[in-house]
């Protein structure tokens, strides 16, 4: 095994997954000849960013055994609050995006300690946390509100050559999650809590202040997917999050990354949005409905869990 | 004399009235290796919890190198230099074996992140030193049982603990992982280290102990230098007392009933013997031996738990071991060992755990009568003496013996021609475990076959009218009548394995 799959946490289901990649991205260009163009890549890229960072945050807690829930709320809140500060100068725009992030990274603190010190499962306190801020960010606004800065809104729709900036941001902070839960003893802990909790204590691990870490992690994340959602729309939209709590759980499993906990990791995620991604766009280009993309969608879920279940039955 | 490493001195633990530990001495000095006897119920583990600090003592007190330890947590015993190895280990299986190693103390760079080379290097030495050859870069869950011990011992000595507790480490290990244990703690003792060794097998005690301490009911009975004993004197320590009016007496010819159960060739698990054997209406039978020996894997075969092959029969039918469904329907019922883990249902009330698996209900997914579940609750109360205000009660509000009680009518509720009892009296105060055994023998004298199996001795030489010992997995010997002793037992169950393996009843 070389160092380098050892990091990357490479795993069988890694390579299912390129290969439907590749399928996918052959059927593309089949059935139409716009598929392969620098500006639908380009575009793909941008549908992805979103979903992308929300996924990470969701990696980061799932292996540790926990689960956040608070991403359709949380986004939504976020960017209305974004979009309310933001004004039109870099000076507003900066003030925006500290209270941002620190709001995630707080929001997401709490959630980690009202599972840690209270004892509440994660599940129903970031449900909890996610129908709060739902409602904080319609008492805010019923309508798309606010407005970022327009070098702002440029910027997110800004590219390098077929590299979306915001992609950029996401190979950054794909790169940086994973030398973390590579290299540093968070990482390590991550999984050694996700693995089993009670010997992680038993071995003097701080479990409960680890925990408080990771959800904290997770919505500092989300404070990034809020801003940068907010830029593309040019404007706070109270419905930003809708959705994005379950479709943030969707490319960790398909990414083989277990729904238990202590085993996965970010590569697995990177790909699975790849593929989510590509199938959506490739699907619109067959003019297929965008039920049946659920449809689809769903399939792959239940078959990447139906691999590993097969996988388990027979070492 | 330097002090001991670790010392109880006048430990004593109590559960509510129910004292466990009365007045406990005990201590290990740097260089020993002391062996902690005792019959299961003993007292053995509720001393390491209390040495641990997991347990805080109700009297007495837990001294380390000669001061009083005031732990609270078993971290601060084990930040202390106290390291155990359970028979469930703590390591990761998602984790390699060097970060499991470093768990909290990993190596880092000047920039605070893990130093990986670093972290291999020093798992490597560190398995070196032990002369276990692992690649530190593998996961755990690769490893096989003996691996992830080493694993967990590697973790003690990279902790510098300078007291070992191995809790029956050689259970789940075979010979030739027992050798290479058994070299490595001697080195760790030749180090310095001081050692507890906790086991059931007196062959394994007298060659690596160099101390023994026998705990019987809850007090040392007996202690000093390995070469002040015998196997015999170790035995008598451990078991000497009188068995009194706890058991009812036993049926006058066990054998006279006819074969209820019938089992011929029965292999559990592949490469261990065939097991063939039969049980009688009206006769208590015992399945004796160690932890690990394959008594409940040979019950749950019988019960279509687990797999298996062989014939089975019962009443002259064959049982196809495919499912317990089956075997319930047939008459065959199992008390399993652990009634919260997969008896009880412990958020239920006692009724609705009464009526579970009573006929018509649940088992076949019939709609539940109403008032069924009161009516059968009633039987519970004039029968079977369950001590309960209201059976809309949660079942977790009874005491161990009454939720027993509940579990044993429930089964009888089926009229099993066949009772199978895995430690029918875990957990449960001494008055309830007399009530359970006159029902088991009055269960037996009024026709019904009982297999029981148990850790505690005294309650198979008391109750059982024939005894198979169980040894890896085979039945290693049968007794009856008189030959049902515990030193008969423990003598055939702890016996060296090569010697005997084979050898059918």
């Amino acid at each position: 095994m070389s160092t380098l799959v050892r990091a990357t946490r490479a795993q069988p289901v890694h390579l299912v997954v390129l290969a439907l990649i590749a399928i996918v991205f052959f059927v593309g260009i089949t059935s139409s000849d716009r598929f392969a163009t620098p500006l639908n890549i380009a575009n793909v890229q941008d549908q992805m960013v979103a979903l992308a960072i929300v996924a990470l945050a969701q990696t980061i807690v799932i292996l540790s055994g926990g689960i956040d829930l608070s991403f359709a709320g949380l986004l939504s809140f976020l960017a209305v609050v974004f979009a309310a500060l933001a004004g039109d100068t870099a000076g507003t725009l900066l003030i925006a995006m500290a209270i941002v992030i620190a709001l995630g990274i707080g929001i997401g603190a709490f959630n980690g300690a009202i599972t840690a010190y209270i004892g509440v499962h994660p599940l129903i306190t970031t449900l909890g946390t996610s129908t709060i801020l739902a409602g904080c960010a319609l008492l805010i606004t019923r309508q798309p509100s606010g407005s970022v800065p327009l070098f702002f809104e440029d910027f997110t729709y800004g590219r390098l050559g077929i590299l979306p900036y915001g992609m950029i941001a996401v190979i950054v902070l794909y790169l940086f999650v994973g030398f973390m839960l590579w290299r540093t003893t968070f990482g390590t802990r991550i999984y050694a809590i996700g693995d089993n909790e009670a010997a992680a204590a038993m071995s003097g691990l701080p479990v409960q202040r680890t925990k408080v870490a990771i959800y904290a992690l997770s919505g500092l994340l989300c404070a990034v997917a809020a801003m940068y959602m907010t830029g593309r729309f040019g404007v706070g939209d109270p419905r930003a999050g809708v959705g994005f709590d379950l479709r943030s759980i969707t490319p960790v499993i398909v990414g083989g990354t277990l729904l238990a906990g202590g085993k996965g990791g970010v590569l697995g995620t990177a790909l699975a949005v790849i593929l989510l991604a590509l199938l959506a766009n490739v699907l619109n280009f067959m003019n297929v409905s965008s039920f049946y993309q659920w449809i689809a969608e769903g399939l792959i879920i239940i078959a990447a869990v139906s691999f590993f279940a097969g996988r388990k039955g027979k070492s | 004399m330097a002090p001991p490493f670790l010392a109880a001195r006048g430990l004593s633990k109590s559960f509510g009235p129910n004292e466990v530990l009365k007045g406990i001495e005990f201590e290990v000095h740097a260089g020993r290796n002391v062996a902690l006897c005792g019959e299961n119920g003993a007292g053995k583990s509720t001393l390491i919890k209390l040495l641990t600090g997991l347990y805080s003592p109700t009297a007495g007190q837990v001294e380390f190198e000669g001061e009083k330890a005031g732990w609270s947590d078993p971290r601060q015993s084990l930040a202390a230099g106290i390291a155990v190895v359970h028979q469930e280990f703590s390591v990761l299986g998602a984790l390699s074996i060097a970060e499991n190693i470093y768990l909290g103390a990993e190596p880092r760079t000047r920039l605070g992140l893990i130093d990986r080379k670093a972290l291999a290097r020093n798992a490597q030495a560190l398995l070196d030193d032990l002369g276990i050859t692992l690649p530190p870069n593998d996961l755990v869950e690769t490893l096989s049982v003996a691996d992830k011990q080493m694993v967990e011992i590697a973790k003690a000595l990279r902790a510098e603990a300078k007291v070992l507790i191995l809790d029956e480490p050689t259970a789940v290990l075979s010979q030739n992982e027992t050798r290479h244990l058994f070299r490595i703690i001697n080195d760790l003792r030749e180090r310095g280290m001081g050692l507890v060794y906790v086991s059931h097998r007196l062959d394994e005690i007298f060659e690596i102990c160099t101390d023994i301490t026998v705990i019987k009911d809850g007090v040392v009975t007996s202690k000093g230098p390995t070469e002040e004993y015998t196997h015999d004197s170790v035995i008598a320590a451990m078991v000497g007392r009188e068995l009194g009016d706890l058991f009812p007496p036993k049926a006058s010819d066990p054998l006279a009933g006819e074969q209820v159960l019938q089992v011929r060739d029965l292999v559990v698990a592949p490469g261990l013997p065939p097991a063939s054997f039969s049980v009688h209406a009206g006769e208590i039978l015992g399945l004796a031996g160690l932890v690990g020996s394959g008594r409940t894997e040979l019950a749950l075969a019988l019960f279509g738990a687990a797999p298996a092959t062989g014939d089975v029969t019962l009443d002259g039918e064959p049982m196809p071991f495919r499912d317990p469904v089956g075997c319930i329907d047939a008459g065959m019922l199992m008390l399993t060992e652990s009634r919260k883990d997969d008896g009880l249902f412990m958020n239920s009330s006692v009724a609705r755990n009464f009526a579970a698996t009573t006929p018509g209900y649940g088992v076949h997914h019939s709609a539940i009568p109403p008032g069924h579940e009161e009516r059968r609750a009633a039987v519970l109360k004039e029968r079977r003496g369950v001590v309960v205000d209201h059976v809309g009660l949660p079942i977790s509000a009874l005491s161990g013996g009454n939720q027993q009680k509940v579990l044993v009518a429930r089964l009888l509720e089926n009229r099993p021609k066949l009772l199978i009892l895995d430690e029918p009296t875990r957990g449960v105060d001494v008055g309830a475990k007399a009530e359970i055994y006159k029902t088991l023998r009055m269960l037996a004298d009024e026709g019904m076959a009982l297999l029981v199996i148990s850790s505690e001795l005294i309650e198979i030489v008391g109750l059982c009218d024939r005894v198979f010992v169980m040894r890896d997995g085979a039945l290693a010997k049968e007794l009856t009548g008189e030959e049902i002793t515990e030193e008969a037992i423990i003598t055939v169950a702890a016996a060296e394995t090569s010697t005997h393996h084979g050898v059918a009843a």
